[in-house]
């Protein structure tokens, strides 16, 4: 029964509503910080990453619709930003434009494909994906196999990069926070464990899932049109790529799937590890990510953030044992008290 | 178009269709009996490939008998994988995004070891028939697929009978019919789905080869035919065997008379496309049109 309850204190709590404002306060001052060109490139690659990682995390994580069509979300982003950087629009404006159409068509793939639930979504989803990349290969706009090459007609300043990724990220954390504690986040709950039970209690889970998807693929897509700036040159085989949309998937999972912060722990972790490996040994890298995904499902569902969790409790515990046995919060102690009167 | 193109098409894609058969037939049972969607089914065509590869390589086996050889190698291989991974599932009756993701991990490892092993370059299997036709008056039969389509015809008759003459046959119906009322009657569901898995795999494993002698392939080779099978799947009702070579023979002949219609660059948007659209339109497979046509008689 002690086990079981386990509330924070309140300095805990503050602690960790502090957090991520520290977090992002430190990130912020970085770049001051005189970093070499590589490190500021680690950490804007990783921002695009995370941003990615919760998208994905908030169809697939709190809805419980496991895509693995995400790269046409990514390459739609990137293709938008690009078009319009190149013809000379400002780039905020255009990441704007790459959050919009892909939303856009996220309503448009998951009209028809809402109608399937569970892995049968998830099959037609890689349907979706793999035409979409055949169709955007051989259009003249994306430069087909070629690829696209973004004219743009201001100085390369890298700092200026970093600094819109790591918005962009801070956003999508704070969107997914929000959502997350809304009614319309205890909706996608109860969409991911029983939908036929959440449609009982008043949530329609059709136009749920078709709201989350289109937020989704706007995070996504901006994630790929700000990658689409640093990176200058694009082709449809790597943004449109079933890779991509396996990345994005991986993320999530591996991190901790249906949390805010364990999304963010897959993409950070990600990042940096396929910075490490992939210049070297890009098979390797997928390689591991397949391992783990495998003992993930098997013997860790909550992903790095519950093993971490996990390790962080059985920490603890020995210190709550000797001494003062117990330092819960105030109303942990009445609710404690309650159960023991009653 | 004269009918002895018509008539060349269609044997082409009649031919065809015995593969695809082969090649979804595996993914039927295992989702039959375990309700899991099996991804890595795309990994063991890969491995089927380079076995029959490795086989006419250095062995200089012949690649249909090589083909052959990689069923029982595949079901040992299932089995262990079954044994190792797959048997601590939770056990469900319907399919979970857990298998989903499981096999998809599968997959990946697999895909990567391939990458590996043999690099990202493209292999053939280049044997003395590869090139060989058969003239029929005007029709002209490659001789490699026929005897290609003889061999899958052929492992898609040993299914038939050991699905409808032995005990493991009659189980693994009794499963796919009903779980429940299966264990109750007495069938070793555990030992079923263990001997399923290998022979699911061991499909794979062989549609791999003989595919391998058709096309050129590279560790990436399984995906867009994983993506055919599921729309044959689907086609065919996802439990039926029958169903899976009327599956087959559909898309083959969509696939080979869209090329009147439609670019070749956009030829394999086809079977992408038609996956969703079978999914959401005909989630019952083709059956279920006749199947509403009956209940509403």
């Amino acid at each position: 029964m002690s086990t079981a309850v386990f509330a924070p204190s309140r300095l805990e709590r503050r602690t960790r509503a502090l957090l991520p404002w520290l977090l992002l306060a430190v990130l912020a001052l970085l770049p001051t910080a005189g970093l070499s060109a590589n490190i500021i490139r680690l950490f804007f690659i990783t921002f695009v990453w995370v941003t990615t990682s919760l998208g994905w995390n908030l169809l697939g994580g709190f809805a419980g619709q496991v895509s693995f069509g995400f790269a046409v979300f990514y390459g739609l982003g990137a293709y938008t930003a690009a078009l319009m950087i190149d013809r000379g629009v400002n780039p905020y404006l255009s990441f704007l434009a790459a959050g919009l159409i892909p939303a856009l068509a996220s309503v448009l793939i998951g009209l028809p494909t809402f109608r399937l639930r569970g892995p049968y979504f998830a099959i037609a989803t890689i349907g979706v994906s793999e035409a979409t990349r055949v169709i955007m290969n051989n259009l003249a706009i994306t430069g087909g196999a070629s690829g696209f090459r973004i004219m743009e007609h201001r100085p390369f300043r890298q700092v200026e990069h970093y600094y819109t990724a790591l918005a962009m990220a801070a956003v999508a954390v704070a969107v997914s926070v929000l959502i997350m504690q809304s009614k319309f986040g205890m909706g996608l709950k109860a969409i991911k464990q029983d939908e036929d039970a959440a449609a009982d209690l008043g949530v329609n889970p059709y136009s749920y899932k078709l709201a989350i998807h289109a937020v989704a693929a706007a995070f996504t897509g901006v994630a790929g049109g700000v990658f689409a700036r640093y990176a200058a040159f694009i082709y449809p085989q790597g943004v449109f790529a079933f890779q991509t949309s396996v990345y994005i998937l991986l993320m999530p999972v591996i991190g901790g799937i249906g949390t805010v912060w364990g999304a963010v722990l897959g993409g950070v972790v990600f990042g940096i590890v396929e910075e490490q490996l992939v210049a070297n040994f890009p098979q390797i890298h997928l390689l591991l990510y397949g391992l783990l995904l495998i003992l993930i499902i098997l013997l860790e569902p909550g992903g790095l953030a519950g093993l971490l969790g996990k390790l962080f409790r059985r920490l603890r515990r020995p210190k709550r044992k000797n001494g003062n046995t117990y330092s819960g919060s105030r109303e942990a102690d009445e609710v404690l008290r309650r159960a023991g009167r009653g | 178009m004269t009918f002895v193109d018509f008539l060349n098409l269609l044997i082409a894609a009649l031919l065809l269709a015995g593969t695809y058969a082969v090649m979804s037939v595996g993914m039927t049972v295992i989702y039959g009996v375990m309700k899991i969607v099996n991804l890595a089914h795309a990994g063991f065509m890969m491995m089927g490939a380079y076995f029959a590869y490795e086989l006419y390589e250095r062995l200089h086996l012949d690649p249909i008998l090589a083909a052959l050889l990689a069923f029982p190698f595949f079901f040992l291989v299932g089995i262990a994988v079954h044994w190792l991974l797959v048997r601590w599932l939770p056990h469900s009756d319907r399919p979970t995004l857990q298998s989903l993701l499981l096999m998809f991990g599968i997959w990946l490892v697999l895909q990567n070891i391939g990458y590996l092993v043999w690099g990202n370059t493209d292999r053939s299997i280049l044997s003395p028939r590869t090139l060989a036709l058969v003239h029929l008056g005007p029709i002209t039969i490659s001789s490699l697929r026929l005897v290609v389509f003889v061999a899958a015809v052929g492992c898609m008759a040993v299914l038939e009978i050991a699905l409808s003459r032995t005990w493991f046959g009659r189980s693994v119906r009794a499963l796919i019919q009903n779980r429940y009322a299966g264990r109750i009657v007495g069938v070793d569901d555990e030992k079923t789905a263990r001997l399923t898995f290998g022979m699911g795999i061991a499909f794979a494993g062989v549609a791999g080869a003989l595919l391998a002698t058709l096309f050129s392939f590279d560790p990436d080779f399984g995906r867009p035919f994983l993506l055919r099978a599921f729309v044959i799947i689907v086609l065919g009702g996802l439990e039926s065997v029958s169903g899976v070579a009327l599956g087959a023979v559909i898309l083959a002949l969509v696939e080979t008379f869209s090329i009147l219609f439609v670019p070749a660059q956009y030829q394999p948007a086809i079977s992408f496309g038609m996956l969703v659209v079978v999914l959401v339109v005909l989630p019952g497979g083709i059956a279920s049109l006749w199947a509403k046509r009956r209940r509403l008689a």
